[in-house]
């Protein structure tokens, strides 16, 4: 680590201060669990540290008809949150997911958005869910698309001098989603993770689906040939099958030195049949 | 299986000589008891001072600078900006060191590579020849400029072709890692007709498999602080298995090797990773230099990148047997990467040489074992030490020939056991007691009743595997190691010794052994270790040796020191030295008369006894033997045991997720049961952090596994908790008939995994480690 210069700041508005003075000097501390071993690495070395842990931004509500939370908020209290369980329930089981519990207890919903990292369980989520990011500066407000929000490998469309205040996401009462990831070890980052989310019409047709993948490019990202496939046709565990091997086509991962990019598009395909297996399963249980 | 009751069971108890009556016939009072170690509650309290805890005034850091090439030209180091900067006290190259080079000898090198002495540079001069690979040092004021002048030091590096395969070092076109060649060492066992005992065989079984790169992966990463103290003496207090390196620093820095004091500080882990020299060369340079306290704490990262590995090996195995599933012969061939330096690679070599048929009698045997320089990290001791990698050989070959003939794996491993009088392939004949028919059906009846699978994709399955591993050093190394026990005048207790405690209770066990002895309760006993100028010397905590040598050494001067106050407490209670004994800590009369410990120990100051007593244990020694001739007593002895374990494979994704696992040792005598078994648990969770996950992955001699992110070690969510069954024969060569068990629970893990795989799905798995991905390739589900 090297020197910095740290304040943390009481009021929103002081923090955006702080940021539009040291700009691309400045680096955001919330949770610290990326930000604090890169530090330790010397891979980031700002000159000072804006700690946004006493900002008021720690909420979840639904709102307009949306589930929005605030970037303070803890993965640990993401996965307990009743109003989230109910409202968007895959919100819950991936920040279950997330690392361990001394990860959960300090890692925050946007301190995991704004460090991208294309393996991590909550961009993936959010990709999803077609979630919305709201990000302010001394400048005034703006709400991003989560599809143009994450802009490549760890990098987002968020300015030196802008924080992430909130995301919000539609609630997904009525179908059935799912998060099914493989780590080399429990609490890992994923090798490769899959999000769906299933609604099924009358006919006990599906509706529609949304499959979004992690940990195979530089952003998480739906999967429409996936998707198309099974849009419109019974959910029968042969046709899912099918539908899931699409996935293996749609994607070339890199290889390092956790897994081949091979074994990666194996993952794909398992993994995204099982993901739709349990959406399915579960949209059907939602009762009509 | 036999038991030894009342402790009565070896020439070298001094209670027998003693001749003491009335309590010595009695079961231990303290051996064998789960005594909770002195150094336990400190350690959960976080108490311990540990190297990285030592701080001084007016204290530098010290940083080293690393090779980023694995092979280079060193073409010229400029240090004037490094030098210039902020708070930098001094920077050192090869230039500045005395004398530059430390020396590996390996003795009994009898084989075509000759004698070795082998080098090691303590700063790289012209060349580097791993990623790295230390050039420079650097002290200042904070850590963060000492890391700042290091980033500043200018060297002028030249890449040059590198090789970093051990096969293709071999080749003849190779790029020469060191200028006499790349073969290190060549080891060869040839006993009986191995050609006929193919042609006869009923089966015939071929196996190659593959082991990694692996790193110890301790808590501590290397660390130190030296300081010049009175008298001039450097000292340095650190995290060392061996504080006999005191000799080393003298050696490096041209000063006596009594002008030189380690001083060893209880270890976060040690696994042979400290073993060789790590911080504390550097550490004597830069307060020799600087004339201040210097701290030097290793990062993780460079730990990782730098420090001293696992061998990987190919083996390859070729099996005869019988009908009856009895071994006929073993053809082996063994071929190791040393990476680029020596260190201990040719010992290690042929550790895995004397140990490649297993714990079974094989009558026809052919070993060849070579290992290579290549220009990866260097490898060295780790836990097992050779005698690791080849129980993934020869107990994947056990599991196979079962299957070709169709017989229970555990009834061709009983069938084909040890016992004693048989001969190794080397020649060495076991003297004592082989338990491994009682230990596998133990560890194969403690799996219990089967798992069923917890889906229609998963498959359960069990193995088991068996290893030998010897304790205490080669005989021919002449092993030593000596204590010191006295009372002190109110009849408390002092044992001094030179062992480093790696965390396995080495000094607690000795206090266990001397209040044994002795009769004093354990706390009125404190224990001083590991201080190369206070302590007497005691070797290494390596080899699994330390309670074989210091706990005999302790023994031996319990024993004496219990002749001399017993002498003198029967002169004066006025009866034979036969009739009283020392308990509770008094002495006590046949006759029930009692006298307090302190008026027995004023009488002897007064008598000119003294109240204390050093002893010097020598291990049974012997010349070395020429392996080929197969005629010779390699080490002293050796643990027998058997996992056990049960899993279940995803067989859509390969995963393997660990069910149970059950690990049988004979340990000889357990002194402290419940160090024991914190022995078996870990290594059988380290073993599988070997067989599931651990590997350094280096690309071209680029290591890309330097943090925890990506080089993995099991938690607690990743493994099964371990069942340890500790069986006690009463026949190791150390105290109270105890056998070394720090390594032997590292061994078997990996085999009985693979073997439970194919149990499970049908497919062999012979690389190491069995990823996901490697088992999904075994099962066909990758191209």
């Amino acid at each position: 680590m090297q020197p910095f210069e740290y304040a943390a700041p009481a009021s929103v508005d002081e923090a955006l201060a702080l940021l539009a003075r040291h700009g691309a000097d400045a680096k955001v501390l919330a949770g610290g669990q990326s930000l604090v071993p890169l530090l330790n690495y010397r891979l980031a070395r700002p000159r000072f540290v804006v700690d946004v842990n006493d900002l008021p931004l720690d909420e979840i509500r639904v709102d307009a008809g949306r589930v929005r939370l605030g970037a303070l908020v803890r993965h640990s209290t993401l996965a307990a949150s009743a109003v989230v369980a109910r409202e968007c329930p895959l919100l819950t089981e991936a920040a279950a997911l997330i690392g361990n519990v001394r990860v959960r207890s300090l890692g925050t919903v946007g301190g995991s958005l704004a460090h991208a990292d294309p393996a991590a369980e909550l961009p993936l989520a959010m990709v999803a869910l077609d979630a919305r990011f709201e990000l302010r500066s001394a400048r005034g407000s703006r709400t991003v698309e989560v599809r143009d929000f994450f802009s490549g490998y760890l990098t987002t469309v968020l300015r030196p001098d802008e924080l992430l205040t909130s995301v919000d996401a539609p609630p997904t009462r009525g179908a059935g989603t799912a998060v099914e990831e493989f780590s080399r070890r429990p609490g890992d980052f994923a090798l490769v993770a899959v999000a769906a989310i299933v609604t099924i019409d009358r006919q006990g047709r599906v509706e529609n689906a949304r499959v979004a993948i992690g940990g195979i490019d530089g952003v998480p990202r739906r999967i429409p040939a996936v998707e198309n496939a099974l849009r419109g046709e019974p959910p029968a565990t042969d046709r899912i099958a099918r539908a899931a091997e699409l996935a293996r086509a749609e994607v070339t991962p890199q290889s390092d030195a956790l897994a081949s990019g091979e074994y990666r598009t194996l993952l794909a395909g398992v993994l995204t049949k099982r993901a739709l297996a349990r959406a399915v399963s579960r949209a059907m249980a939602v009762p009509a | 299986m036999r038991m030894i009751e009342g402790g009565h069971g070896f020439a070298g108890d001094p209670r027998a000589v003693g001749g003491v009556g009335g309590h010595i016939g009695a079961p231990h009072s303290v051996v064998g008891q789960r005594v909770v170690r002195h150094d336990a509650r400190d350690k959960v309290q976080a108490a311990t001072a540990y190297a990285g805890d030592w701080a001084m005034p007016g204290m530098l850091h010290g940083v080293v600078v690393r090779s980023p090439y694995p092979s280079a030209r060193i073409r010229g180091i400029d240090t004037t900006k490094a030098a210039a900067m902020r708070g930098v006290a001094c920077v050192l190259t090869a230039r500045d060191v005395p004398r530059n080079t430390l020396m590996t000898d390996v003795p009994g090198q009898t084989t075509t590579v000759g004698p070795l002495r082998a080098k090691l540079h303590v700063l790289a001069e012209d060349r580097v020849r791993h990623q790295g690979e230390p050039v420079a040092l650097v002290a200042a004021e904070t850590l963060e400029q000492a890391r700042d002048a290091a980033d500043a030091v200018e060297v002028d590096y030249e890449p040059r072709p590198g090789v970093f395969d051990a096969e293709q070092a071999l080749a003849p076109d190779a790029p020469k890692v060191h200028d006499e060649g790349n073969l290190l060492a060549h080891w060869r066992i040839a006993r009986g007709d191995v050609d006929a005992a193919f042609a006869g065989a009923a089966v015939v079984v071929e196996g190659e498999y593959r082991t990694q790169f692996v790193d110890s992966a301790y808590l501590e990463p290397e660390t130190g602080v030296a300081w010049i103290d009175s008298d001039g003496v450097i000292t340095i207090r650190l995290s060392t298995q061996v504080i006999e390196h005191f000799r080393d620093v003298a050696d490096v820095l041209d000063v006596p090797q009594n002008r030189v004091r380690v001083i060893g500080a209880y270890l976060g882990g040690g696994f042979g990773g400290k073993e060789d020299v790590t911080v504390e060369v550097y550490l004597g340079l830069l307060a020799v230099k600087t004339g201040r306290p210097v701290k030097m704490v290793w990062t993780r990262q460079e730990s990782l990148l730098a420090r001293a590995k696992r061998h990987p090996y190919r083996l390859r195995y070729r099996t005869a047997a019988a009908k009856t599933g009895e071994i006929l012969a073993q053809d082996v061939e063994l071929l190791g990467d040393s990476g680029a330096y020596a260190y201990l690679s040719a010992l290690v070599l042929l550790y895995s040489t004397v140990t490649a048929c297993g714990p079974y009698r094989v009558p026809a045997a052919r070993v060849q074992a070579r290992v290579a320089y290549t220009n990866n990290p260097p490898t060295s001791a780790m836990r097992g030490f050779g005698a690791m990698q080849t129980v993934f050989g020869y107990e994947s070959q056990m599991d196979r020939v079962a299957r070709a003939l169709g017989l229970p794996p555990a009834d061709v491993r009983k069938a084909n056991a040890l016992r004693r009088g048989d001969t190794l392939p080397v020649g060495q004949v076991i003297e004592t007691h082989c338990a491994l028919p009682e230990l596998i059906d133990r560890a194969w009846a403690g799996l219990g009743a089967p798992t069923p699978p917890r889906a229609p994709h998963a498959k359960v399955g069990r193995g088991l595997a068996c290893n030998l591993q010897p304790y205490g050093r080669i005989v021919w190394l002449h092993d030593w190691a000596s204590a010191w026990v006295g009372f002190e005048m109110d009849g408390s207790l002092v044992v001094r010794c030179g062992c480093p405690d790696v965390g396995g209770g080495q000094a607690s066990s000795l206090c266990q052994i001397a209040a044994e002895v002795l009769g004093v309760p354990i706390d009125r006993i404190s224990v001083h270790i590991a201080d190369s100028a206070l302590t007497p010397l005691a070797g290494t905590t390596t080899a699994s040796r330390q309670l074989y040598m210091s706990g005999n050494a302790t023994l031996k001067a319990s024993g004496e020191l219990r002749e001399q106050i017993l002498g003198v407490a029967a002169k004066l209670l006025e009866t034979s030295v036969a009739d009283v004994d020392l308990a509770g800590g008094e002495v006590r009369a046949a006759d029930g008369r009692t006298m307090p410990l302190r008026q027995v120990l004023a009488a002897c100051a007064r008598m000119g006894v003294p109240r204390s007593h050093l002893a010097v244990y020598h291990a049974p020694a012997g010349e070395p033997v020429d392996l080929t001739k197969g005629s010779g007593k390699i080490f002293p002895d050796y643990t027998f045991g058997c996992h056990a374990v049960e899993l279940e494979v995803d067989t859509e994704t390969g995963r393997v997720r660990l069910l149970k696992h059950v690990a049988a040792h004979d340990v000889g005598r357990a002194i402290n049961p419940m160090s024991v078994e914190g022995q078996i648990e870990g290594g059988a969770v380290q073993g599988l952090g070997y067989a599931m996950m651990e590997e350094v992955v280096l690309e071209d001699g680029i290591n890309l596994t330097t943090s925890f992110a990506s080089y993995l070690i099991p938690t607690t969510v990743d493994v099964p908790d371990v069942e340890a069954i500790v069986l006690e024969s009463g026949e190791g060569l150390g105290p109270f008939g105890a056998r070394g068990i720090g390594e032997p629970p590292i061994g078997p893990p990996a085999a009985a995994v693979a073997n439970a795989i194919e149990d499970a799905t049908g497919a062999r798995v012979t690389r190491l480690p069995m990823t996901p991905e490697r088992v999904a390739r075994a099962l066909r589900l990758l191209t």
